[in-house]
């Protein structure tokens, strides 16, 4: 911290501290407690991921591209198929369409869930964060099963995707849709009613219309600015082209207003999942893809949860790309990160930073170590009497408290 | 403003861009001299109605370096403007002033393309680290990583006499 000769104060915060679990730098200049200039540094993840997709042939890329994010893996690999098969002349089967939009909208509700686990965490709500990340498993659990990971799933390839669901499979997604819509009606009518949340949250980190316009925001962030900017809606790919996503568009214009589009588009992902579910059709998952690309250019998008991501290819008819760029929606909302945290207190900014649920690296938890001798599944009910155990070592016994029933 | 309407215009005012549309929502234009690309922009931010910079794709043009600006209006057409400039000369104007979303984006040009961009405004470089050594250029073509001395962080092409 340093004082300068106006008496106004230079806090740095970052790269490495509380907030958030990513390398950021904040140097946020306050008069008194308000933000009166906001300087951010990022750039700590630079991992050259553009570079490594040029001297590597479209596969290989599409492992990398995976990688770009552990959160939304499967919008930018759904990004970068969609952009090499518009490019190929590829006719992805309908089957594949759907089981791409069952994934996505399963990424879709454990991103939200993460993010309004973190949000209530930024703001003291920790019992919140508890119970999200809690119901955030189920969806993890089903990815898993589905993909084999947590995170980087790898169901698309080029052409379609790598593995069918099976009716077993179906039966439980519609199973674990149930449970999670319970609680998130929950959740709705808590971010509805909780006076302390709605005081905590409203009108802090404001960002109106025109400024969405001028900052190119994207996503919840815009969508709270009552802008409709939904790639699933304006321009719709895949199963959105059969099956249309309702709009969901808050006027806030504020980290209350972000916090409502996201939990309302849990409960829009649930009811797009049963549809998806009811409505898959019969067929083949995939159509076999060329090597090589023809001499080309393509600029493709997607909704991920955060927003809109946009790839572009450029072939020169090799078997490598020329050149791949990648704009990931947590890029497009930084953009206006300054004006958002300017004007307001020092206490808000971790909140709204937070609040356009700025892109971390995942850990990917290994569910199943085969090899090595290890050959272990660890499951939310053994995490839960382990820790029952540890407590009762130290005396305490948990078991005896009362959970709220919800 | 829609695709063919965007065409018409682009085409009449400044045919040497060609603008053409591959596809539903997009409209690619050539590559031109920054001069009448600064042009091009302000037509459209001004006229157009693109208001909004997605983001800008730099590309290797052999003796050129290519800058393809994204910009997109509220009927979420996705135009792409560009222009090109000599790699040993890299030199272009910020647009920062009409597309504040686009300053990020600039500042990648200038450390992974080596594109001066005059009138960026003051602020920390993107994305190298501060270490990053002078005049290496991550996304021209000719720096290859293998030669990268991640320890030293500095770059160690071969000689030409070791090449021998």
């Amino acid at each position: 911290m340093s004082e300068r000769n106006d008496h106004k104060v230079v806090v740095p915060i970052g790269p490495q501290h509380p907030s958030l679990k990513e390398p950021g730098s904040f140097k946020i200049t306050l008069d008194g407690e308000k933000v009166e200039r906001a300087v951010i540094e990022i750039g700590y993840n630079h991992r050259g991921i553009e570079k490594a997709c040029e001297s590597r042939n479209y596969m290989q890329a599409l492992y990398i591209i995976e990688r770009v994010c552990g959160i939304c893996s499967h919008a930018h690999t759904s990004c970068f198929c969609q952009a090499f098969e518009e490019l190929a002349g590829l006719e992805v089967p309908r089957r594949a369409h759907y089981i791409r939009g069952i994934v996505g909208e399963l990424e879709r509700l454990h991103s939200h869930l993460l993010w309004l686990g973190v949000a209530a965490h930024e703001i003291g709500f920790d019992t919140l964060f508890m119970y999200t990340w809690r119901d955030r498993e189920l969806v993890l659990d089903l990815l898993a099963r589905i993909g084999g990971n947590r995170v980087n799933y790898g169901v698309n390839t080029y052409g379609g995707v790598r593995r069918d669901l099976e009716s077993e499979l179906m039966a439980d997604i519609l199973r674990v849709c149930d449970q999670l819509e319970e609680k998130l009606k929950y959740y709705a009518a808590l971010a509805l009613t909780e006076t302390t949340l709605i005081a905590r949250l409203k009108g802090i980190g404001v960002l109106t219309p025109d400024d969405v316009r001028k900052f190119s925001a994207v996503g919840p962030v815009a969508r709270a600015a009552g802008i409709m900017a939904d790639t699933r809606i304006v321009e719709p790919y895949g199963v959105y082209q059969e099956i249309a996503v309702t709009p969901i568009v808050d006027d806030h214009c504020d980290v209350y207003g972000r916090t409502l589009v996201r939990v309302k588009e849990m409960l829009e992902a649930i009811r797009l999942i049963r549809l998806f579910v009811r409505e898959i059709p019969d067929g083949p998952i995939s159509v076999r893809a060329p090597r090589k690309l023809p001499v080309g250019e393509v600029l493709s998008r997607v909704e991920a949860p955060r927003g809109e991501n946009v790839h572009y290819i450029r072939s020169t008819g090799a078997d490598m790309p020329d050149r791949v760029r990648v704009r990931a929606p947590t890029e497009a909302n930084w953009h206006g990160m300054s004006h958002m945290l300017e004007g307001f207190q020092l206490a808000d900014v971790p909140i709204i930073i937070a609040a356009i649920d700025p892109c971390y690296s995942c850990t990917d938890r290994a569910i199943h170590l085969v090899g090595g001798g290890i050959n272990q599944l660890t499951d939310w009910e053994s995490i839960r009497l382990h820790s029952i155990e540890q407590y009762k070592s130290r005396g305490i016994d948990p078991s005896t408290i009362k959970m709220r029933e919800f | 403003m829609n695709v063919e309407e965007t065409i018409l215009a682009l085409n009449t005012h400044f045919p040497a861009l060609a603008a053409v549309s591959p596809r539903p929502l997009r409209v690619f234009t050539s590559f031109t001299e920054p001069k009448q690309f600064e042009e091009a922009l302000r037509f459209a931010n001004g006229t157009l109605g693109y208001h909004k910079g997605k983001h800008i794709v730099g590309t290797d043009e052999g003796e050129e370096i290519g800058m393809s600006y994204i910009l997109s209006n509220d009927e979420n057409v996705l135009l792409v403007l560009r222009e090109r400039v000599p790699k040993n000369a890299a030199h272009v104007r910020s647009m920062g002033e009409l597309y504040p979303s686009l300053v990020l984006h600039e500042r990648e040009m200038v450390d992974l393309f080596g594109v001066q961009v005059s009138g960026l405004p003051e602020g920390p470089r993107y994305p190298l680290p501060d270490c990053w050594p002078e005049g290496e250029y991550p996304l021209r073509k000719e720096w290859n990583p293998a030669f990268f001395n991640k320890q030293t962080t500095t770059y160690e092409p071969p000689k030409e006499d070791d090449a021998k």
